[in-house]
Order: C-alpha cells, then structure tokens, then sequence
C-alpha cells in the first residue's frame, strides 16, 4: 500500500514539479481560459444579433429585409450546429487561413465564437419568446415604443430564462476547446500531452488537466447559481 | 370622442368583425357583451390598435389613428388606458416600479412626482402597504386592481376592459367592479367587455350586443336587459341571466 502511494506521487511530482514542468499547464491553462473568454464573448455578440433578427422577423412586421436576414441567419445557423466543431476549426485554420499568417489563438476564438454564436442565437431567441405575449401588450398599452418595452419589460425577464441555459452552453464551450492542440495552439491539454511525452507517462498529465478544467467549471457553476437566485428575487411569495 | 368607421378584421380565413360603424362619447360607459367568438375583444383591441384593423379606421379626438405613424400611435396609447383579463403585471418589478415605469420612461413626470402619484393611486385602492412587494405576492383581485391603477397612473382618458374579472376567483370580482363602477361615478369614459351582466345593468350607460362579428343591438340598460328586440340576443340573455 506505501509503496504504491509513494510511486503514485513520484509521477506526479515527475508531472508537475520536476524542471518547472507546472509552468507549462499553467501558460497552458491561460491559453484555455483566453480562448474561451473571446469565443463568449464573439459568441454572445453574434448570437444576440441573430436572436434579434430572427425575433423581429417572426414577431415583428413583415418587411423583404427583415426576411431574408431571417434566412441567412436560418443557414448559418443551420450550418454552424449542423456539424462538427472539430471539422470547423480544421476548415478556418487549414484552409481559410491557410495563406494568411493569423496566429492560431485568433483562429481558435474565432472558431469557438462562430460556432457558439449559433446556439446562443437559439438560448436568447427561446428565453425571449418564452416571456408571456401579455407583456409586450401591457407596455405597448402604456405608449411605451416597441424597444423601450423590449428592454425594460421582455428582457429582463427574459435573462431569467436565458441564464441557465447559456451558463451551459459556456461550460460546454470551455471543454470544446481541448481540441485546439490541432492546430497547434498549446493549451492545457496540448500541456499534457507534450509533459506525458517527455516523462513517457501519460496519465498523471492527464489527471491534472482534468482537474483543472473541473475547477473552472464547478467555480462557474456557482457563480451561475449565485446570479440565478439574484434574479429570482422578484419569484418570492 | 372615438369614430369607429367600417372596421374590418380578418385572421386568416376568420372574419371576425365585418363593417362595424360605431360612435363613443365622451363619459359613455359603454358595455359589451355577447357569446364568446363573437369578437368583442377584438373590437375593443382594435380601439388601441392592440389589434391591426384589416380595413376601416379608428378616429380618436378627430385623429385617424388607423393612419397614424407609430410614434403617434405610442402617443395615443398612452390616453387610453388598457386592462387586460390576465392583468399582464410586470413580475419582475415592484408594485410601486409596476405603476411608475410608463410615466418615468416617456417623460411625463419625474421619479418623484411618479412615486408620489403611485402613493396616491395605491392609497384609494388600499394597497399602499404593498408598494414594495412583487406581483406574485398578491391576489387576483389585487393584481387586477394594481393592473387598473397602473393605467391610471397615465391619466388616461379613456380606459378600456378586455373582460376584467374573467380570470378572477368568485370572490374577488366584487373588489374590481367595486373600482370600476368608482371610475365610471368620476366621469371616466370606459368600453368595458365582460360576462358580469349585473355590473352592466348598474353602471353601463349602454350596452353593446356582439355576435358572429356584428353589433346585432344596443341600448340603455333598462331597454336591452327588459325589451331586447334582437332573436339571438334574447337567446343569449335567456342563457347567463
């Protein structure tokens, strides 16, 4: 039994300790974090406009632009979850970026941001349409403007809907982003990988990066969960 | 004060109103009844342009608001009053925000004179301890007449009641048309749909008989509840009386 804990911690000290090797997950841990941050945010910022074009052309007047901005985004949408994130991410940096000297941090946001614009369009679009039409109607009652009663009264309400689902959307895109080694950016799993072939032990690397994607995604969690309960103030009786 | 004039409305192959030609003074209160499918709530949501008319116009104070630009249309919602069956309360807001918000974001009073004017509101009703409270904290009653004194609170001068007190409990349909009939007493001018057809006989200055889209009679009270002429209207009479 000693024996074996005492082995067990050698390769992980040879992992982790050994010539600094922490350094490597760490740079590689930002490297994660950065890329998921930018691809959030990319992702927030097209699906929001996509959830608003699809919205106003479902709900709002009929007009020639408003549709075919519907159909775009309908394709791109329809494109984007139809496939695989892997096959994307070869296509932007193999081939796009093929001539171009893009750094592959920047292919990698703009992959994960493109390709979570397409399901944050759908989470926003649903929280929205999910609010009561009764709303709408009572602020449009008051004299309020059709964006004046989207902003004080839809969305707010709408966030409560929207919040779970997109706080999982951000979980799955962090891990998502394991696969970016491909492209020759060196995250925290490229890390492992690269560690596991020096020491020719893989798993050690391996655990520890897993746990680290396991700390993020649980502080998410509970920072998710924290907000939620702000926002079902008002659900109290 | 509203000209209705060959109003029209047409969902898909559902013709729901068809050629109403109708006139309301200022102070009437008008009150319209009549089997449910019949479009009553429609009519009434084509007065505001809840609903778009397919053809015909709306004229509020000499305005054809039928043609009017939607920022005028915002203008012209706002001097009518709208209260809804389900009373459509903001949930995410207090009762006090739920009152204030219109007259805070179109400008027409300041947060002070907004609060003020909401204490005022929720005093005559009763309610001012639960200004601070949230809408799922109240009872029908309450949110309906919270919903009421909401569009009070943009001095409106007309108000208009998509069947009020049809999503209430028994009991607290009293404490609605007891504020409503105050309304009427002060000189609001009301178009009011609903079942309560002692609240009609009471407080209507005429009532209205819809039926397959059309406005088959309406007189005073005492004439339409004691002499109706129309078949389908005794029809309907001899069911809810």
């Amino acid at each position: 039994m000693g024996n074996w804990l005492i082995s067990a911690w050698e390769r992980i000290e040879k992992a982790f300790l050994v010539n600094g090797r922490y350094a490597a997950y760490l740079n590689g841990f930002k490297t994660t974090l950065i890329i998921s941050l930018f691809a959030v945010l990319l992702g927030v910022a097209v699906g929001l406009i996509l959830a608003i074009i699809k919205y106003t052309a479902n709900h709002v007047e009929k007009n020639i632009i408003l549709t075919l901005l519907n159909w775009i985004a309908n394709i791109y949408i329809g494109i984007i979850r139809g496939t695989p994130v892997y096959v994307q991410l070869l296509i932007i940096y193999f081939i796009i970026f093929a001539k171009m000297d893009t750094s592959p941090i920047v292919a990698a946001v703009l992959c994960f941001g493109i390709n979570s614009s397409a399901y944050v369009a759908e989470i926003i679009r649903a929280g929205i349409e999910a609010v009561d039409v009764g709303q709408m109607e009572a602020g449009r009652s008051l004299g309020l403007g059709w964006g004046q009663t989207m902003i004080s009264i839809i969305m707010p309400q709408a966030i409560k809907n929207i919040l779970p689902a997109l706080g999982n959307e951000f979980i799955v895109l962090i891990k998502e982003t394991a696969i970016v080694g491909t492209i020759a950016v060196r995250d925290v799993t490229k890390a492992a990988q690269n560690v596991g072939a020096i020491t020719y032990d893989l798993l050690p690397p391996l655990l520890i990066t897993a746990a680290m994607y396991l700390v993020v995604v649980i502080i998410l969690t509970k920072l998710l969960s924290i907000f939620e309960r702000r926002l079902a103030q008002s659900d109290r009786r | 004060m509203i000209d209705v004039k060959h109003l029209d409305k047409v969902f898909g192959d559902n013709h729901v109103l068809k050629d109403l030609n109708e006139h309301i003074e200022q102070g009437e209160k008008v009150v319209i009844v009549g089997p449910s499918g019949s479009g009553k709530s429609t009519f009434l949501r084509c007065l505001n342009l809840m609903e778009k008319p397919t053809s015909g116009h709306i004229v509020f104070e000499g305005k054809d608001i039928t043609e009017a630009k939607s920022k005028e249309v915002n203008q012209i919602r706002q001097k009518m009053g709208m209260v809804f069956q389900h009373f459509n309360l903001f949930p995410h807001l207090t009762i006090k925000d739920n009152i204030t918000l219109a007259p805070i974001k179109l400008k027409i009073m300041t947060k002070e004179e907004a609060d003020k004017k909401a204490m005022e509101l929720l005093k005559r009703v009763g309610l001012e301890d639960k200004a601070d409270a949230y809408p799922a904290q109240l009872s029908g009653g309450q949110k309906q007449r919270i919903a009421i004194v909401r569009s009070l609170a943009m001095n409106p001068e007309v108000m208009l009641f998509d069947e009020p007190t049809s999503a209430l409990d028994p009991e607290m349909v009293g404490e609605v048309l007891d504020l409503m009939k105050q309304l009427a007493d002060e000189g609001m001018t009301m178009v009011v749909v609903t079942h309560e057809m002692g609240f009609a006989r009471e407080v209507a200055s005429r009532v209205m008989f819809m039926a397959d889209g059309y406005i088959l009679e309406q007189n005073t009270p005492e004439e339409f509840f004691g002499n109706p002429q129309n078949d389908r209207l005794k029809d309907f009479l001899s069911k809810v009386l």
